[in-house]
């Protein structure tokens, strides 16, 4: 404890305090987090995002991760904040989104590649002049780095409170050779700011000490309605979710329950 | 006190020069220029001196010519009406503008409002640049009103046929009796009648172009070079825009390159500004997507001004960010991302699955009047969110075995997806629409049609992941179009 203590002293001296867990109040303001509008999942999260933190959605296919995301973002845009979006492969549907409850005209949409994992078509649309890729390792690569810098462009700017990069289709081999400094400048351009950085992957990837990782159970359970072959159709998921904090010793544990809404 | 100048022999142009001599403030109503006086008794002495000053001064232009004619008064309405009607130099004091009105002739009152009706036009109006790309510039406060077509001189006749010949016969008439029977335009004839403002008068503002060029002795190739030329050009340029009051609305940079043809990119801002640093920062992210393909002899940049948005800022909602930061961020991102691949997605009017059009992004003052949260069940124990579906913008095939006429295995070559047995299946969900448009024999082959006709089905995997496959009856093919997720 002495140490500990010692430690603790050195680093208030040299005001690199910040990181120290003493410092932190255990609960959080209202305005420090950006709340999801759901009473359990906000219980769970401590009040929501903690802001000027990064936190992180991972999880399985269908297990709700997506989902969650949108929940934040479409929470933010009800209270009239700009949210951005980082859309690695351009899978975000704007009619679902907005059956979903978001605001589109407070939403930075930024596009990347439409491609699937393993094809190396480009989209006509890209930005001309890209140079010609031979791989498609080399085309994935390309791709993380121009999602990588324009999230740290929408977070210096300053311009969004809540910020989400979708990296759920990136390879796992292509997300292990990020390098660690991607997200300590991501954490270092945002701390003491109003803005929440959300990453959503199918496993972790980084979480800044304050940040809540919130990792969706693999054991969902698909709910239908109706009882006839052609009026049954799929009602929503059911998941279990786990939230961590670093200051946790045990994680909070949120059921889940999405509901298919209709787009059109 | 108002002077107003009207000579038919002469130009416009030679008219506005002798009132730019006598005052800055003055406006031009069609051939008519008037003068706003107040003041002017310290320089050129009494009204009737001013008003032998102005004659003179438009003598000398049309010497032997038909006498000019100046009229000062103490409304500009009593001032036009009398230079239309008086000929040569004619002072009415203050109070007594109905009596020198009233031998005019009644048609008066009809010129006079065509003049009115018809916008003020500059007397030395900018002429926008002669390269491809540059347009002249929007108006601004001068053009802001509207023009309106001359409505048909009705209450002309009738107060002909009624006899009235003059301006004083119009002012003797019941004021009641005239709207009675003419209306509100007949109330507005008896009130010019008798010298009464209708409206306040709009100085002339001169518009100088908001250009600025550089002819460089040697050419530059790059945009770091170009970054201080153009720092050089923006800096005056802003300074003037401030003293304006005015703001960038849209930036057109032309540069001539070695090979003899001018390049033009054209900027159009989200909001008006001038800060210099960001309309270059603009201009240098913009030339980054499109960069020219010669090195550059000439640069030339040109603003639309337009007049300085005002902003009503609150103390108690989170600060906005300003403009400027959200336009060099769009810039930044789409010279990145692309263009079309950063800004607002916009929902369209159409039954077509998964469309929508991009916009610009544009951070809105937060209004908390209509800021509403969803209803939350604080006692929950379940957190209730609606499904997100993951769509694949361009659909990836799948192989399907159909059974029944239900699917009941997929296969999906790609890999990070999940094939195998199907646990359970919802569908089909037909739609299909725009099939009005499906190419005909005589539509071109680049007329791509929008048409679709297909089946929806929500599947089930074994894993717990939720597909949703369409399948394209046409051509019976299975496509996997995104994740319930």
């Amino acid at each position: 404890m002495a140490v500990r203590a010692a430690v603790e002293a050195l680093l208030r001296e040299r005001k690199l305090d910040r990181t120290l867990t003493s410092t932190l109040p255990e609960r959080l303001g209202e305005d420090a987090v950006s709340p999801l509008d759901s009473a359990a999942l906000d219980r769970g999260l401590a009040g929501g995002l903690p802001r000027g933190q990064v936190s992180e959605v991972v999880g399985p296919a269908s297990s709700g991760r997506t989902s969650v995301a949108w929940a934040a973002l479409a929470a933010a845009t009800r209270r009239g904040e700009s949210v951005a979006l980082i859309d690695t492969f351009d899978r975000f549907d704007p009619p679902t989104a907005h059956a979903c409850g978001m605001d589109l005209s407070k939403l930075l949409w930024v596009r990347g590649q439409a491609v699937s994992k393993t094809s190396v078509a480009i989209d006509p649309a890209w930005l001309p002049g890209v140079r010609a890729v031979n791989g498609p390792g080399t085309f994935i690569e390309r791709v993380i780095d121009r999602a990588i810098k324009s999230l740290n462009l929408v977070v210096s700017s300053g311009v969004c409170t809540l910020v989400v990069i979708d990296l759920i289709d990136l390879p796992a081999t292509a997300l292990r050779r990020l390098p660690a400094s991607t997200w300590f400048r991501v954490e270092r351009a945002i701390e003491g700011s109003d803005t929440a950085v959300l990453i959503l992957a199918a496993q972790p990837v980084a979480r800044s000490s304050g940040g809540r990782s919130l990792v969706m159970g693999a054991d969902q359970r698909v709910t239908w309605k109706g009882d006839h072959d052609r009026t049954r159709r799929v009602s929503g998921v059911r998941s279990r979710a786990t939230v961590n904090a670093a200051r946790w010793s045990h994680g909070q544990t949120v059921d889940t329950e999405t509901t298919l809404v209709n787009a059109v | 006190m108002f002077a107003a100048l009207y000579a038919p022999s002469l130009p416009v142009a030679a008219l506005v020069d002798v009132a730019r001599a006598f005052t800055p403030r003055f406006e031009q109503l069609g051939p008519i220029i008037l003068l706003d006086a107040s003041g002017l008794s310290r320089l050129f002495g009494s009204a009737q001196e001013l008003g032998e000053h102005l004659r003179d001064a438009l003598s000398k232009l049309s010497p032997g010519d038909s006498l000019p004619r100046v009229a000062i008064a103490s409304t500009q309405t009593a001032a036009t009406l009398l230079a239309l009607g008086s000929p040569g130099l004619t002072v009415v004091m203050p109070g007594k503008e109905a009596i020198a009105l009233a031998p005019l002739s009644i048609s008066v009152l009809d010129h006079f409002e065509k003049l009115s009706d018809s916008a003020p036009q500059a007397p030395q109006a900018p002429q926008a640049p002669e390269h491809g790309g540059w347009h002249h510039p929007r108006s601004t406060h001068q053009a802001s009103r509207g023009k309106r077509r001359a409505p048909e001189n009705r209450v002309l006749e009738i107060l002909t046929k009624w006899g009235i010949r003059s301006l004083g016969a119009l002012t003797e008439l019941s004021g009641p009796a005239i709207h009675e029977r003419l209306g509100e335009r007949g109330a507005l004839w008896q009130s010019l009648a008798r010298g009464v403002d209708s409206r306040p008068m709009v100085p002339w503002v001169d518009e100088i172009p908001f250009e600025a060029a550089l002819e460089l002795e040697w050419p530059i190739e790059g945009l770091e070079p170009l970054s201080f030329v153009l720092a050089r050009l923006l800096e005056p340029l802003a300074e003037r825009l401030e003293r304006a009051d005015r703001g960038a609305a849209v930036l057109y940079t032309s540069l001539r390159l070695t090979s003899r043809t001018v390049f033009t990119r054209t900027l159009q801002l989200p909001a008006p500004m001038r800060d210099p640093k960001t309309l270059r920062t603009l201009i240098l992210l913009d030339l980054e997507s499109h960069p020219p393909d010669a090195p550059i002899d000439i640069v030339r940049v040109y603003i639309e001004p337009t007049p300085a948005k005002v902003l009503q800022w609150t103390l108690l909602e989170r600060a906005q960010p300003a403009v400027e930061q959200v336009s060099t961020l769009i810039a930044r991102l789409s010279a990145l991302m692309g263009e079309g691949h950063v800004g607002s997605p916009v929902l369209v009017d159409t039954w077509k699955p998964g469309a929508f059009e991009m916009s610009d992004f544009r951070s809105q003052i937060a209004d908390q009047s209509v800021h509403r949260r969803s209803a939350i069940d604080h006692q929950s124990e379940i957190c209730h969110l609606r499904s997100a579906l993951r769509r694949f913008r361009f659909p990836v095939p799948a192989r399907v075995v159909v059974n029944e006429g239900r699917p009941v295995r997929v296969q999906i070559d790609r890999q990070g997806f999940s094939s195998g047995a199907i646990l359970e299946a919802a569908g089909p969900w037909r739609t299909s629409g725009n099939w009005w448009e499906t190419p005909g024999p005589r539509m071109k082959s680049e007329q791509k049609t929008e048409a679709w006709d297909r089946d929806e089905w929500d599947v089930a995997m074994t894993d717990g992941t939720v597909y949703r496959l369409v399948v394209e009856r046409e051509a019976g093919q299975w496509f996997l179009e995104g994740v319930i997720d």
